[in-house]
């Protein structure tokens, strides 16, 4: 037996144009846990469908358990026992688990499937992972966490020997992670070596005993997690140093802007109430489901309010619809900024200016100038990496997709109140700083700032006070000073697991 | 703000002519110069003069294009129009047989095929999650049920006193009056669609609903209010209809929908919404017209300028989906 179960050299795979990994290597020693991290845009997700055999490197070599193995698709790498689980799970919604589980490897005889064998099997799979759904349940009915758990029970029932996760905490709270973590312990414990991608750094000191690091298609290097610092590790993936990632200004905070009094939506969020004053950033967190994202949706006119009051500026207002919380200058940067944010085939001039429209329409007609101008104005202040403001938003990657989310908050010239829900989700390290850094400048000039997010660190690092949610109700409120990962994790579970919440359940998800 | 790298970034837009004349569009202009020309060589009587004298048959086709293309860009589709043709036809007939005066016969025909496509656009407004195909699929039997009833038993009529439709369709020159009428529509519907808010809301909705709903523009709204232009139109080419065929039948406008997303499709207008130009669509119209004419000139075989028109609406989708494909694989980096 070699020392290494995969092992590759030199991998070359040019894509017409760009070189996107350029003479890679990488060692997975048997029954470790190896982080791949770096930017987006470094290569880890073209490296990952090299191995699973999606694509094919030009050149170097792969080895798997020493002997020297050339994929010719997806299915051979199955076949050699590699199985990969990617970031957005790829499963079928309108089937049960075990169909998911079994998708294109049924089991059958004389070609009828056996629906019996393959649930008790996909119940053992399951019951592996610990999960709390049965294997008949509608995969579209169960939380993200629940369906990563079908895609790595999937990845076990190819007896799978070599499991890679792509960004699998992205979309979970702080629990699920660690549950999910719980399950990559189990797996390794089984003897299974596991490729572990993430941005999130709690995941690979939680996780991984070594790290490999790729910056602009190249291998940078190869580390033990526990004899590299974070701030090294950072300079690694992104060839500079980081002095500040949360670089909060200190702000004099001014007047109360809004203020939410006791608002509720039936099954959705009940009794609600905050409020955030000039030059303030209110951390709004909670776990994933906590009705965070509902509230502020409210608040911005895109769901009704059952009951409850809204007050700008001390006066009592009522949104109705997204164009009245755009009109009084309440703007809202939603969550899935490539669904809601942005008009992910238009240009990044034409997505900033979408809201404002009305301002250079002159005689009837839009004055074209003018709008490029103000576009390309707004896209340098917030430094967008771009070459033209033609350039589709989808050429972008998710941290200056955000910045285009951000120029175009800030060409509303009456806006008021930002509402941030997970700015960073999906940003790498170094566009994080910078977010971070426009988010204080936005403090700085006087708006009122909700940050809704599910990272501990952003949330701590940035916020003046925070609130913190659980099952559609606050639970608490705290201080920056005050404020610990503990105290936030308390406030947001909820205290009694068995005792009903006051807000149905199914309407939360 | 956090402009700490000094990039600039480019707003002038380069090279605009070389990109219009290599665009779909542009292609469209050299295939109608290719396609009249063609026409010309085939027949003797394919005249600037004879061309326009048969051209008013096919308008009408074109008054109902304008505002299909605006749904298709919308990411929305109406199949009723030919339906709501027949039902406004069948009203100005009738309208005009019970003594209406022709003007109160332009409004009550308008007005009916505004009122169809009112109905349909609230539809959509109120039970946003339904879609079009399915609700203007269901009008659309409805329409045409409520002008067979109208009809009664003997499934047609005629129109007794043509003098208002002969004037509707006389001429200046050789130009007939409807010919203009499209032509300032087309203009009217070319510059919104490129030149104001309501033209960038079109193409913001189709291309992603949610980001514009989002952003504040008022996509039920302006969804409601296109299907009901659509009816409006539908109405105006009922008119010019009847004054070609001084009748309306159960059969009247049957089809008319297909050949106007066959003309938006063919014009670089995709169904699937956000994308093409009214222009293209434009353009596309006068090119079928034309070889509609041409060959129906040498007697070719209706059903065998089905085919042919069939063939190259097609190829019309093929073309830009290969070339796409193509591009596709030179960018996929990543």
């Amino acid at each position: 037996m070699s020392e290494y179960v995969l092992e590759l050299k030199g991998i070359t795979k040019i894509f017409p144009g760009v070189k996107a990994l350029n003479r890679v290597q990488f060692q997975l020693k048997p029954g470790e846990v190896h982080a791949l991290m770096g930017e987006n845009g470094a290569g880890k997700s073209t490296f990952i469908k090299v191995i699973t055999g999606v694509h094919k490197a030009e050149e170097g070599e792969m080895f798997l358990n020493g002997a020297k193995v050339d994929f010719k698709g997806p299915r051979d790498a199955q076949a050699a026992g590699i199985a990969a689980v990617y970031q957005h799970p790829t499963s079928y919604p309108d089937l049960t688990v075990t169909e998911n589980i079994f998708m294109n490897h049924e089991i059958k005889k004389r070609g009828l499937i056996q629906w019996k064998e393959m649930n008790q099997e996909a119940r053992k799979l399951l019951d592996q992972l610990d999960a709390d759904f049965k294997p008949t349940a509608e995969m579209g009915a169960l939380s993200v966490a629940q369906q990563q758990m079908v895609e790595i029970a999937k990845a076990l029932s190819t007896h799978a020997k070599i499991v890679i996760l792509d960004e699998p905490t992205a979309a979970l709270t702080a629990n699920e992670s660690e549950k999910l973590y719980r399950i990559v312990d189990k797996l390794r414990d089984d003897g299974v070596s596991i490729i572990f991608i993430s941005h999130r750094f709690e995941d690979m000191y939680r996780l991984a005993t070594r790290v490999t690091v790729f910056r602009d298609s190249q291998y940078i290097g190869t580390y033990k997690v526990d004899e590299i610092t974070n701030a090294e590790l950072i300079k690694q993936m992104v060839g500079r140093e980081i002095t500040d990632l949360f670089p909060k200004p200190d702000v004099t905070v001014g007047a109360e802007v809004l203020k939410v009094e006791n608002l509720s939506r039936t099954g959705y969020y009940k009794n609600v109430s905050l409020h955030v004053r000039a030059g303030e950033i209110v951390g709004l967190t909670g776990l994933v489901g906590a009705g965070r994202t509902e509230v502020v949706e409210s608040v911005c006119g895109l769901t009704k309010a059952n009951s409850g009051k809204v007050y700008l500026n001390g006066n009592e207002i009522r949104v109705k619809n997204p164009t009245d919380a755009k009109n009084l200058g309440i703007v809202l940067l939603p969550e899935d900024r490539q669904k809601a944010g942005l008009i992910l085939e238009w240009g990044l001039g034409r997505n900033v200016t979408l809201p404002i429209l009305k301002k250079f329409v002159k005689n009837g007609m839009i004055n074209e100038n003018e709008e490029r101008n103000l576009s390309k104005r707004l896209l340098e202040e917030v430094d967008t990496k771009a070459v033209t403001i033609f350039d589709p938003a989808s050429s972008l990657s998710g941290g200056n997709q955000q910045k285009v989310v951000v120029a175009k908050a800030l060409a509303q010239d009456n806006m008021k109140v930002v509402i941030m829900d997970e700015p960073t989700k999906g940003v790498d390290v170094g566009a994080k700083a910078e977010i971070y850094a426009i988010m204080g400048e936005l403090a700085k000039q006087g708006f009122a700032i909700i940050m809704i997010s599910s990272e501990m660190p952003e949330i701590l690092g940035m916020s003046d006070r925070i609130y913190v949610m659980c099952n559609g109700s606050v639970t608490g409120e705290l201080k920056r000073g005050e404020a610990t990962q503990e105290k936030i994790l308390e406030y947001a579970m909820e205290k009694n697991a068995n005792e009903k919440s006051a807000v149905k359940k199914e309407g939360v998800n | 703000m956090a402009g700490k790298s000094g990039r600039t970034i480019e707003a002038t837009p380069q090279d605009v002519w070389k990109k219009r004349i290599f665009s779909w569009e542009g292609m469209l202009v050299v295939l109608f110069l290719f396609i009249n020309i063609f026409c010309r060589c085939l027949s003797p009587n394919y005249t600037v003069t004879n061309v326009l004298r048969e051209m008013p048959k096919y308008l009408s086709e074109i008054f109902l294009l304008l505002p299909m293309a605006y749904i298709l860009m919308l990411g929305e589709i109406d199949i009723s129009v030919g339906s709501t043709v027949c039902l406004a036809a069948t009203v100005a007939c009738m309208a005009t047989n019970a003594g209406v005066p022709f003007v109160g016969v332009i409004f009550i025909t308008i007005l009916t095929g505004t009122v169809c496509g009112m109905v349909n656009g609230f539809i959509l407004l109120k039970f946003p999650e339904l879609p079009s195909m399915i609700v203007t699929l269901g009008t659309q039997i409805v329409f045409r049920g409520i002008a067979e009833i109208m009809l009664g038993s003997g499934g047609s009529v005629s129109v007794t006193n043509t003098a208002g439709f002969r004037a509707l369709s006389g001429e200046i020159g050789p130009f007939p009056y409807v010919f203009f009428l499209v032509l300032i529509c087309g203009a009217v519907f070319v510059v919104l669609s490129i030149k104001t808010t309501f033209g960038r809301s079109l193409y913001a909705i189709g291309s992603n609903s949610r980001t514009s709903f989002y952003s504040g523009i008022k996509v039920g709204k302006i969804r409601f209010l296109v299907f009901t232009l659509m009816g409006t139109f539908a109405g105006l080419a009922a008119l010019f209809l009847t004054s070609e065929l001084y009748g309306a039948n159960t059969t009247t406008g049957n089809g008319f929908e297909m050949d106007a997303i066959a003309m938006a499709v063919f014009g670089g207008i995709s169904t699937a919404g956000g994308k093409g130009k009214m222009v293209g669509g434009l353009i596309s119209a006068f090119i079928i017209v034309c070889l509609r004419i041409g060959l129906g000139q040498i007697n070719m075989n209706p059903q065998v300028v089905l085919i042919i028109l069939g063939a190259l609406l097609i190829c019309a989708v093929l073309i830009p989906n290969i070339s796409a494909s193509l591009g596709l694989k030179k960018k996929k980096v990543k």
